[in-house]
C-alpha cells in the first residue's frame, strides 16, 4: 500500500446500509465513510435513525441490506464483540456502566481485550487519567454523575485501543465547561489518528469538530458534505426548523 | 497536587485472602470441639462447597440455576456406579473397557466431573440463548429429566437408588470414617475458594461480571456473553460433581428422590443468595447459617424448616439484597473493589 493510499483509503465504509424493523424502514440506504484522523458528524432530528445506523455499523442490529467494510474487509455479519476485537469501539447514548464495579474495574474489562494482568490495569488507569477520571478510580460506577458517566463510557471505548470510535451523543446534556473539555479531548483523539464517527444534537459542536457531516431525517440522507454546506442546506434547515407555511 | 505522591489505586487482586484463611481455620477446628456432631459437620461443609460452586455461575455470571442437583447427581451416580463392580465396570467390561473390577472413587469422581462438564456445555449452549428467568426455568427442567432417567433406568438402581457396600482405602484412610470425610469436605471447600480467588483476579472474572451487569455493554467491549457463561457453567459443574462424589461417599446409600429433587437445588441456591452472591466467601457463610438454622428449627418444629427457609428468603431479599456478607461489605469483600 502506498503512502497516498494509506491516507485516502477509508477505514470504515458503509454502502447503502438499510435497516428494517418489520415493515418500518428505519435507515434507508445510507452510505458513509470515515478515514483515520477524520471526524464524521452524524446529525438529524429526533427519530432520524442515527442511533439505529450506529447500531448497524457496530453490529448490534443486522442490516437488511447493504455492506459495511472495515479496513477493506466485509464485516456486515460480524458480531459486536468480533468488531470490538478488530478495533471498533462505541459508546452508548444511554451510558451503561457496570454499576457493581469500580470505575477502574469498568475500564479494565475493556483493557483486558488486548492486555493481561498488570498491563491491563496500567492501561486502564492511564486512560482514566486521560479522560480526567483517575481521582474516581475506586468509586463504584453507580455513584458517578452524568458528566462522569459519559467520560467513563469514553474511557471504556478508548481502553479497547480502537482505530475507529463511534460516539453516540457524548456531549449533549453536559454543562458548558464539561462540553468544552470533551470537545478538546475528541479533537486530540482524532489528531492521534483515530477515525471518529459521532452523533450529536448540538450543531455548534458538530460545526467545530467535524471534517464531514452527514444529515439524516426519517431514515433518509438529507445532505452531506463539509459542515458549512450542510448547515446552510435548505432541506436541513427545513428539517430542523419545520416547514415554512407562508 | 500535594508534594506527597498520591498512591495509585489497585484493582487487580485475589480479594481478601484473610477471610478465606479464617474460614478454613474455623472449619478445621470444628471437629476438635464438636467431634460428636460429625454428620452435621460433613454435610454442612459439603453444602458450603456446593454453594461456592453454584455461585461461580449464579453470582459471577449472574445465571440463577435451580438445577444444580442434576450436576451433583451426575458426580454421585458416576462415582458410585464405577465403584460397584457388578453395575458399572461389568457393563464397561462388556463393551471392552477396563477389567470389570471396581474403579477407585477418585477416578470415579474424575469421570463424574468430566461428564458433568459435558452435560453443562450441552445444557448451557441450548439454554443460554434464553435470557433471565428463562434459564432458571430450563434448569429446573433439566434436573427433572435427569431425575426421571435415574428413577426409570435399571442401571441407576431405579427409585431405590444405589448402595456402596465398600470402598478401597484412600492412602490408608477409611473413606467411611466421618473424620476422613470431614477432611475431604474441607478440601473441597478449599478448592472452591481457591478457584474463586483465581477468578477474582483474572480477566475471566472481570468479563463474567461485565456479562452479569450488562450483556450488550460487555459485547461492545469484545466479550462474548454466551462463551463466558459456558465457561462459568463448566467450572461450576466440575466442582459440583466433585462435591457430589464426596456426598455419595458420605451418604453411602442414596435414592433419586432425595438426591435429584428440586429442594436440593433450591437449598444450594439459597445458601449462596442468603450468604451474598456478590461476595467472595458469602456462599460459605450462607451455607453454615442456613444449616445451623435448619438444624435448630428442625428439632423445634420438626418439618417446619421449609417455612423458616421461606421466611429467611423474604427477610434477605427485602432487607439485605446483598446477602449476609453484603451487610458487612466494605471495599475488598465484594467481588470487585467497589463498595
Amino acid at each position: 500500500m502506498t503512502a497516498l493510499n494509506a491516507v485516502t483509503a477509508p477505514l470504515l465504509e458503509a454502502r447503502n446500509v438499510r435497516v428494517q424493523f418489520g415493515g418500518n424502514v428505519a435507515v434507508h440506504d445510507i452510505s458513509l465513510s470515515a478515514r483515520a484522523g477524520e471526524i464524521v458528524g452524524l446529525i438529524g432530528p429526533n427519530g432520524a435513525g442515527k442511533t439505529t445506523l450506529f447500531n448497524a455499523l457496530s453490529g448490534f442490529v443486522r442490516p437488511a441490506g447493504g455492506t459495511v467494510l472495515y479496513d477493506g474487509r466485509d464485516i456486515t455479519r460480524l458480531t459486536p464483540q468480533a468488531r470490538a476485537r478488530l478495533g471498533m469501539a462505541r459508546t452508548f447514548q444511554v451510558e451503561r456502566p457496570f454499576e457493581d464495579l469500580s470505575v477502574l474495574e469498568n475500564v479494565m474489562v475493556a483493557s483486558f481485550l488486548r492486555h493481561r494482568g498488570h498491563k491491563a490495569e496500567d492501561l486502564a488507569y492511564s486512560v482514566l487519567e486521560r479522560v480526567g477520571l483517575s481521582d474516581r478510580a475506586t468509586q463504584p460506577a453507580a455513584e458517578l454523575n452524568l458528566a462522569r458517566r459519559r467520560r467513563l463510557e469514553l474511557a471504556k471505548a478508548l481502553a479497547l485501543e480502537p482505530r475507529l470510535l463511534f460516539l453516540d451523543e457524548v456531549i449533549a446534556g453536559l454543562n458548558p465547561p464539561a462540553q468544552a473539555e470533551m470537545i478538546v479531548l475528541i479533537q486530540q483523539l482524532a489528531d492521534s489518528g483515530l477515525a471518529i464517527i459521532m452523533v450529536e444534537h448540538i450543531m455548534q459542536v458538530i460545526m467545530t469538530l467535524s471534517n464531514h457531516v452527514v444529515c439524516m431525517a426519517f431514515g433518509e440522507l438529507l445532505a452531506e458534505g463539509d459542515p458549512k454546506f450542510v448547515a446552510n442546506h435548505p432541506d436541513v434547515i427545513r428539517a430542523y426548523l419545520g416547514e415554512d407555511d407562508d | 497536587m500535594t508534594a506527597i505522591a498520591v498512591k495509585r489505586p489497585r484493582a487487580l487482586s485475589f480479594g481478601n485472602l484473610w477471610i478465606s484463611a479464617g474460614i478454613i481455620a474455623v472449619l478445621l477446628l470444628y471437629p476438635v470441639f464438636f467431634g460428636k456432631a460429625m454428620n452435621f459437620g460433613v454435610s454442612t461443609v459439603l453444602f458450603a462447597g456446593f454453594a461456592m460452586a453454584w455461585n461461580i455461575l449464579g453470582g459471577w455470571a449472574g445465571q440463577t440455576s435451580l438445577g444444580h442437583a442434576a450436576l451433583l447427581g451426575v458426580g454421585a451416580y458416576t462415582m458410585t456406579l464405577l465403584a460397584i463392580p457388578e453395575r458399572g465396570p461389568a457393563w464397561l467390561h462388556s463393551v471392552g473397557i477396563g477389567s470389570g473390577a471396581a474403579i477407585a472413587p477418585w477416578w470415579g469422581i474424575l469421570a463424574g466431573m468430566v461428564l458433568a462438564v459435558l452435560l453443562s456445555l450441552v445444557w448451557g449452549s441450548l439454554t443460554f440463548r434464553l435470557q433471565g428467568s428463562y434459564f432458571t426455568l430450563s434448569s429446573i427442567a433439566v434436573a427433572l429429566i435427569l431425575r426421571l432417567v435415574a428413577i426409570n433406568e435399571d442401571f441407576t438402581g431405579g427409585s431405590q437408588g444405589l448402595f456402596m457396600p465398600d470402598l478401597p482405602t484412600f492412602f490408608g484412610l477409611d473413606l467411611f470414617d466421618r473424620r476422613v470425610e470431614y477432611g475431604l469436605a474441607v478440601g473441597f471447600v478449599v478448592i472452591t475458594l481457591i478457584v474463586t480467588h483465581i477468578i477474582r483476579r483474572s480477566r475471566t472474572g472481570y468479563a463474567l461480571q461485565a456479562v452479569r451487569e450488562d450483556e450488550d455493554g460487555a459485547r461492545a467491549l469484545g466479550i462474548d456473553p454466551a462463551r463466558m457463561k459456558l465457561i462459568a457453567f463448566a467450572i461450576s459443574a466440575a466442582l459440583t460433581a466433585l462435591g457430589g462424589g464426596l456426598y455419595a461417599i458420605y451418604l453411602q446409600a442414596f435414592e433419586p428422590h432425595t438426591l435429584l429433587e428440586l429442594p436440593l437445588s433450591v437449598q444450594i441456591a439459597l445458601m449462596a443468595i442468603i450468604g451474598g452472591r456478590t461476595s467472595l466467601q458469602g456462599p460459605v457463610i450462607g451455607a453454615v447459617v442456613l444449616a445451623v438454622f435448619g438444624e435448630v428449627f428442625r428439632n423445634l418444629f420438626s418439618s417446619a424448616n421449609l417455612l423458616i427457609y421461606g421466611v429467611l428468603i423474604l427477610v434477605v431479599t427485602l432487607f439485605a439484597p446483598g446477602g449476609i456478607m453484603g451487610l458487612f461489605s466494605r471495599r475488598g469483600r465484594r467481588l470487585g473493589t467497589a463498595r
